[in-house]
């Protein structure tokens, strides 16, 4: 409370509406707090702008979503715009892991920030044959152009992955 | 740089029959003393709402009671260089944003040098003495800057001809200072290293507080290689921010146009990284840094630091210039985990002891 009563009437208004429509708890809602804070000594910007922009205010009163998806969307929103370029990494990652077409039963996946630069891969069969044919599938996908630019997003060329 | 003069020197009975009391009260004359029977480091009275900052501005002088020499303690899953410290005083009088000892000295942080350093030299004579066969690299910077207090304690000055003798350690003296006055006329017989932590002016400027300007740091460099002794830099903590490219890389050239590389002992690079507690003292002490700014994530060691593919971009580059112009010189990462040296040097080491030895033979 101490920290809210801190900011500015017109922020605090703001941030107020937020959580009394979207019903936020504690956790989510000093996590938000920081990246507003950031982002607002970042970019030179005040709360109350940064709430009011478009996708952020979108997700927030998107009438097709529960409180708890919209709750989601803005935290997303919220976090794309504290870490774009981290979230422009993750986006070019699932960008090339769709561009590999998996096969259905086999999942690629990244963890959240990319810390530790590894790439998760999963995959499941039911039979001899279906592993046969996840593996041999598996296989090609390893010499495949997305995989690289993966790799190399994750090692740091961001940007620069020959895509 | 502004010279630091406390508000008042405390001083723990005993403690004024020492060389350290004695270098103090005549190179701060005008500092009032107060002789105590035991110090209380109660810093503050509890109304004041900086007590780190608070805290720095009276000098407490006492016995160190337990070791002085103790094993860096690193940082879990990250690589270790094999580093030993020796802690001659607690606390800085500079006042760095992202200083960790806000945080780590949160529950004691008075400013205090410890005088009996007879008994920090027998203990480390016994170490050293026991595990001849191995090659000490020991630090003094730790918790405290090593060389800032140095013109009223003249501590350093009675570590060198000690440590100048031992076949099997090389002392580094860590600061951010340019208090190198009272080394020059020593000899330090190839070891010891003053190494800088180095940051481009304008980061020194926006949040390294009271510290040494960059020009000032680079002529004391020049003063210290001139005098015979080695030198270390310390890139860390690299700061992301628009233009840090071009601050880096000229801050780069400044050092390797004006020092002889040869003698360098090594150069370590870190990004900025912070433990969330110490993240909430930095929002509170420095609420309009913009270090907080950058893209950090959590990590398994517990700290914050830039996304793992953006810091790997930025220790290329800095390698990448550094190797323009030294291309052998040792360059190793601070606090960094085996995935990161794997992308930014094609290896890493397989255990603390490797990184250890390879920067122990520089000696």
């Amino acid at each position: 409370m101490e920290r809210w009563f801190s900011w500015a009437p017109p922020d605090r208004e703001a941030l107020a509406t937020l959580v009394l429509s979207l019903k936020i708890g504690e956790n989510h809602l000093r996590e938000m707090m920081d990246w507003l804070e950031e982002i607002a000594l970042r970019d030179g910007k005040s709360i109350q702008d940064i709430l009011a922009d478009r996708p952020i205010y979108d997700a927030s009163t998107d009438p097709r979503l529960g409180r708890a998806d919209r709750l989601k969307r803005v935290k997303e929103q919220l976090r794309r715009r504290r870490y774009p370029r981290l979230a422009q990494t993750e986006d070019q990652i699932r960008t090339q892991i769709s561009a590999l077409k998996l096969h259905p039963e086999i999942h690629l996946s990244v963890v959240p920030g990319l810390e530790g630069g590894q790439l998760k891969v999963e995959f499941q069969s039911g039979s001899m044959a279906e592993l046969r044919a996840v593996v041999a599938k598996l296989s090609e996908v390893v010499s495949l152009r997305p995989t690289a630019a993966i790799f190399e997003l994750l090692s740091g060329e961001i940007g620069q992955a020959q895509i | 740089m502004n010279r630091f003069v406390p508000d008042e020197l405390v001083v723990e009975r005993g403690s004024e029959s020492s060389s350290v009391f004695n270098n103090l009260r005549s190179t701060l004359p005008q500092v009032p003393v107060k002789i105590v029977e035991e110090v209380h480091f109660a810093a503050t009275d509890g109304r004041t709402v900086d007590q780190f900052g608070t805290a720095k501005r009276r000098l407490f002088l006492t016995r160190h009671k337990g070791e002085f020499f103790k094993k860096c303690p690193g940082s879990d899953g990250q690589v270790c260089c094999n580093y030993f410290v020796i802690n001659f005083a607690s606390n800085c009088p500079m006042d760095c944003s992202y200083c960790y000892l806000q945080e780590y000295l949160s529950d004691n942080a008075s400013l205090k040098v410890f005088s009996n350093i007879g008994d920090l030299i027998d203990e480390a004579d016994r170490t050293l003495r026991k595990h001849r066969g191995h090659f000490f690299r020991i630090g003094t910077g730790e918790i405290t800057d090593s060389l800032a207090l140095e013109p009223y304690t003249g501590i350093v000055r009675e570590l060198i001809p000690y440590f100048a003798e031992q076949p099997n350690v090389l002392l580094e003296l860590k600061t951010k200072s340019d208090c190198v006055d009272t080394l020059l006329d020593l000899d330090p017989k190839g070891r010891i290293v003053v190494a800088w932590s180095m940051n481009p002016q304008p980061v020194i400027e926006r949040d390294e507080h009271g510290t040494a300007s960059f020009a000032e740091r680079l002529t004391a460099a020049r003063r210290c290689q001139q005098a015979g002794y080695r030198l270390g830099f310390h890139f860390d903590p690299m700061i992301e921010y628009s233009g840090w490219e071009n601050d880096y890389e000229s801050m780069i050239e400044e050092i390797f146009a004006s020092l002889d590389w040869r003698k360098f002992s090594w150069l370590s690079l870190g990004v900025l990284r912070e433990t969330p507690g110490l993240k909430r003292v930095i929002r509170q002490r420095f609420p309009r840094t913009r270090l907080l700014a950058g893209e950090q994530v959590h990590c398994p060691d517990g700290k914050l630091r830039y996304f793992q593919p953006q810091r790997i971009q930025m220790y290329r580059k800095m390698v990448q210039w550094i190797r323009q112009f030294a291309p052998t010189v040792q360059i190793y990462l601070c606090m960094e985990s085996k995935e990161v040296w794997q992308q930014v040097f094609g290896f890493a080491p397989a255990c603390e002891k490797e990184l250890g030895n390879q920067l122990a033979p520089l000696a």
